[in-house]
Order: C-alpha cells, then structure tokens, then sequence
C-alpha cells in the first residue's frame, strides 16, 4: 500500500541573525506499510512524527527519496489528487478539521470538492455517518458534540474520501480516557471490518497492544519496528524512545517476578484477565485434590 | 453576557419559511428593508409589523426565542430614542434643564426606533430560518455573476461559511482566556482606562496567537480533504427553485410595488 523510500526532510528555520537554516526532521526513513494493516507510530515530541504523516498525504513532499502510494510517486504532481483520495487524515485537533456548521455538511465537504452529483454525495455520507455512528446527529452544530464524537466526525471525513489508508495523527491526544476507546475501537473496527489500513500515530502505549506493528521514532529516526510483543519486551528500546512501558506489560512482569507464570505475550486487559483467572483456577484444583 | 447573545442563530424546526431557497430570503430582507425606508407616515409601519409577525408565526420561531435575541440591542433602541426625541428641532411641548423635547423630535424618536427594530427583527428572521451554509450558498449563486469578472465569490462564500463556525468557537476560548486571567487576578471591569486596555491586549494577543495556529491547521485539513479553491464544486443540497419560491417572489415584488406606489402617489 505505502512504501517508504529513504526519505530526508528539511525545514528552513530562521534563527536569531535572521539567517536561513535547515533543520533535518526526517533522516532516512525507510518503511513498509502493507494494505490492511494497522500500524501504530511511537516517539518522543519532536520525533517527526506528524511530518512523517503529512508525506503519506502529500500535505509535504520529501527532500530525498520517494513516497510510493499504491505505486505511484508522490512527487508526480499530476496524480496528486488520486493520492489524496486513497489516503485519509485525521488530526489532533478536532476543532481545526471540522469546517461544516452542521455534522453533514461537514462530511460532504470532500465529496463536494471532487465534484461529485448530489443524490451520490448523499448516499456516501449516510454511509460514513452510519459507519462512525453519527447519522441520528447528522443535522446537529459540531461545536455540540463531545471530544470523542468530534474525532468520530473527523474519522467519517477521512471516510468520505473512500480511502484505502487512514493516517491518524495523535487523534486521541486532547480526549478523556472514555473517549479515547471509543476512537480507537472504531478505528480497529474499520481496520478489521472493511481492510482499511490505518497508521496511528499516538503517544498513548496502551493504544497500540493491538496494532499490527509498532514502529519507534526519535530525532528523525526508525529506531526500532515490530510487533507489540516484539517492541514491549524490549526494555531498553523503549527506554531509549522515552516511552512508558505499558500498564499491563509492567503488570506481567511483577506477576512472574512473584512467581505467577503468565507468558510474556500478554498486552491486552482480557487476555491478562482470562490467563490469571485460568492460573487461579488451576491452582485451586491442586489444592482441592491435596485436601 | 457574551454567553447568550441568540440573534442569528439558526432554529432547527420544519417550516414553510425554513424550506424556502436562501435566494428568496435574502432577497427578501432586501425589499423589507427597502420598503421600510420608503414609509414617511408612521401609521404605515403597522404594515411591516403585521407582517413580522406572521412571518415569524410561519417559521414557528418562538417568541421568546426571538426577545432572548433582542435583548442585545435594547440598549442601541433607547438610545436612538433619546437621542432623537432631545435632538430635533420643532415646537417644543415640554423642556428641562438644557434640554428640549419637540412634537417633531417624539413623531422622529418613534418614527427611527421603530425603523431600526424592524430592520434587525426582519432580518434576523433570514438567520433564523436559514444554516449558515445554506446562506453562503445563497450568496454565492446570487453573485455568481460577478466570478466571470474575476470577484472571487466562491472563496468569500467559503471564508462566511468557516466564520460561521470559528466565531463560536472564539467565544469560548475567549471565555476560557478571560477565566483564565481572573484565575490569575485579572479584573476586566476594574480600573482606569489604561487598565481597561490592558487587559483586553492580555486577551487579545492570545486570541490572535491560537487564530493563526487555526488557521494553518485548518488550511492543512482543507487541502487533505480536496479543496484546492480553483475546480468546479458541487453541492450535496444543490440549491433548486420549486413553486413556493416563485409564488414568494412574486408576493415580494407586489410588496415593493405597493410601498412605491404609496410614497410616489400618495
Ligand atoms: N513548519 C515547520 N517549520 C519548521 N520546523 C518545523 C515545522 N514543523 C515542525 N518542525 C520541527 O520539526 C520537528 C519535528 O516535528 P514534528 O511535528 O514532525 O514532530 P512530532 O513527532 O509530530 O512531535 P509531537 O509529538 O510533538 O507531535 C520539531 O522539532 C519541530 O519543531
Ligand atoms: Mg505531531
């Protein structure tokens, strides 16, 4: 779906002598993104992330190397518009990504601007709104939804556009918790339901005990890639990316420090939960059978 | 205070003024408007004041919806009245301190109040009854003319259409601000004059600061989802004309008609 080719970005920054200056975000990034899977981008701020994803959308163009998408070219200005529509975004603030007065309005922006007939336009953002469960409040101020339905709304635009790929960056980052998993339920749900490939860019490590493949940033660079399992196991990577290890990660390793044998490939509150309870129930039977 | 200002906000119920196309409407407000500035005898307002009134009655905007709105401009009414009642010349038929009130000055006081009243009631009614999309669609087709000679009226109906929805925005981050700096000891409504300023510059300077930031965030999301400003568009609710509107165009021209003939031969 997206191939990453050793892509450098610069930005010209002006610094105090008011002298041109080019600051290296993106140092050589390599990446593969095969379609439908759901990839989860991790990193300290600064990182380059966020300019990592505006290359997915042609928002940038790289300075060295080529963004494929779907096999074409970023850089082919001609295709430009057949990029954008097989790539979605999503933003961190849902304020500044929603332009419609109404919920609908708001859906249609995209399809409007590509020109499409009115009774198409009104049966794709039924559709969308349906898929994000917003339709009952498709008439509605978006300044009235919550933090949650607005990041829904900003997922039904991206959705508008039919994309085969979402790129999402820190769209949970100004949620609460609750809100948090009602995003990110929707996206796995898209991901999984209709092959949708997402990349989630997040700060959030109990985001991504799901995802397909965690891939970890700093300073421009992919310091390491791999499953969830692969990457939380690895202590010193994750130190090294200043991230938290994981709630349920950490969890597991007290466990087994305490001498309850739960397999180090546990990442999810359920798994934890049905393996503890299987441990229990294992242990209470030993115990009946020496009464 | 800032929190309750009503006027012009769209109210969502089914109705005949609702289903009209914005075109009528604007329109509409200009010929009410128009016609107001052609009564001479006061008598005549009556005219536009009956037909408010079941305007507003057709459009099933509630009356106290519509006082909560007006609230904001008793203030700028009053004044108005005053000011024209001391201020006119004539025979005067009652006087105190420096100050004279004249027949002619309470026959213009009523004559420019209620002018002004009608003016705002009548047209807040377009916003009432019309999303702000629908009115930048309006606008739009109504000036399409003058695309052709290079007025770039798709990107103004854009820039009301992204007003519409920022400027509730701005008021409550402005509100977050002004908590904010109370928070901190600020008071707005204290001081001299030069205090006063200051304090507003404190909220200003922040105010503009996240407009910038906005305004490129949004920029980005505009481009992601395929505005370029330049292709054809098209419109999920392209605006259609159906019998109704036509039937309001032609009640319009009878109204302006009738308010001609009035002040020409009468
Ligand atoms: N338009 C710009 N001009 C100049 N420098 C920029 C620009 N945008 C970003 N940068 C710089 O590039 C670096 C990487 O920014 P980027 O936004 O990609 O990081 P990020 O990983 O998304 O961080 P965060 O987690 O804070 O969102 C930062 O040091 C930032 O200051
Ligand atoms: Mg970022």
């Amino acid at each position: 779906m997206i191939k990453i080719d050793n892509i450098v970005h610069k930005y010209t920054v002006w610094d105090d002598e008011n002298t041109k200056n080019e600051k290296v975000v993106l140092d050589g990034i390599s990446l593969d993104i095969p379609s439908s899977t759901f990839m989860a981008i991790l990193g300290p701020n600064g990182s380059g992330k966020s300019t990592l994803a505006k290359h997915l959308n042609v928002l940038l163009l790289p300075d060295e190397g080529t963004v494929w998408i779907d096999g074409i070219n970023t850089a082919d200005v001609d295709k430009l518009w057949d990029i954008r529509s097989q790539v979605g975004m999503v933003f961190q603030n849902p304020d500044n990504q929603i332009i419609g007065t109404s919920v609908e309005e708001d859906v249609a922006f995209g399809p409007e601007n590509k020109n499409m007939e009115s009774s198409k336009i009104r049966t794709l953002v039924e559709s969308c709104l349906k898929r994000v469960g917003l339709w009952q409040k498709r008439k509605e101020s978006p300044t009235r939804l919550s933090g949650g339905q607005k990041q829904r709304l900003g997922t039904a635009d991206a959705l508008a556009g039919v994309p085969k790929c979402i790129v999402m960056d820190e769209p949970t980052a100004m949620l609460d918790p609750e809100a948090r998993k009602e995003v990110i339920r929707l996206i796995h749900d898209l991901n999984k339901n209709e092959g949708i490939t997402i990349v989630l860019i997040t700060h959030h490590t109990d985001e991504v005990a799901d995802a397909d493949q965690i891939v970890l940033m700093k300073e421009g660079h992919i310091i390491g890639k791999g499953t969830p399992m692969e990457i939380f196991s690895n202590k010193e990577l994750l130190r090294a990316a200043k991230m938290d290890i994981p709630p349920r990660v950490e969890l597991g390793d007290k466990l087994r420090e305490a001498g309850i044998p739960v397999p180090e490939s546990i990442l999810t509150e359920e798994k934890m939960k049905s393996e503890i309870l299987r441990l229990y129930n294992e242990t209470k039977g030993k115990g009946e059978a020496t009464c | 205070m800032i929190r309750d200002i009503t006027i012009g906000q769209y109210y969502d119920v089914p109705s005949v003024i609702h289903r009209l196309d914005p075109r009528v409407k604007l329109m509409g407000v200009l010929i009410y408007i128009v016609a107001l500035f052609l009564i001479r005898n006061p008598v005549l307002y009556i005219v536009p004041l009956v037909v408010t009134i079941v305007l507003y009655a057709a459009a099933k905007v509630p009356a106290s919806y519509f006082f909560k709105g007006l609230r904001g401009i008793i203030l700028l009414l009053l004044f108005t009245f005053v000011f024209r009642m001391l201020y006119t010349p004539g025979d005067v038929i009652a006087s105190f301190w420096i100050f004279n009130i004249t027949s002619q000055g309470v026959v213009k006081a009523i004559q420019m109040t209620a002018r002004i009243a009608l003016m705002i009631t009548g047209a807040a009614l377009i916003s009432y009854t019309s999303t702000p999309k629908a009115l930048a669609d309006g606008l739009e087709k109504a000036f399409s003319c003058f695309q052709r000679i290079g007025i770039p009226v798709h990107d103004m109906a854009i820039i009301v259409m992204i007003a519409f929805r920022f400027i509730p925005i701005m008021f409550e981050e402005l509100n977050l601000l002004m908590d904010a700096q109370a928070a901190r000891g600020a008071k707005f409504s204290e001081g001299n004059i030069l205090q006063k300023c200051k304090g507003v510059i404190t909220l200003l300077l922040p105010l503009f600061m996240m407009s910038v930031n906005r305004s490129s965030d949004l920029a980005m999301a505009m481009e992601a989802r395929g505005y370029s400003g330049s292709h054809e568009v098209s419109r999920m609710y392209p605006l259609r004309y159906r019998t109704a509107d036509y039937v309001s165009y032609v009640l319009l021209a009878l109204y302006l008609a009738a308010f001609i003939f009035i002040r020409v031969f009468l």
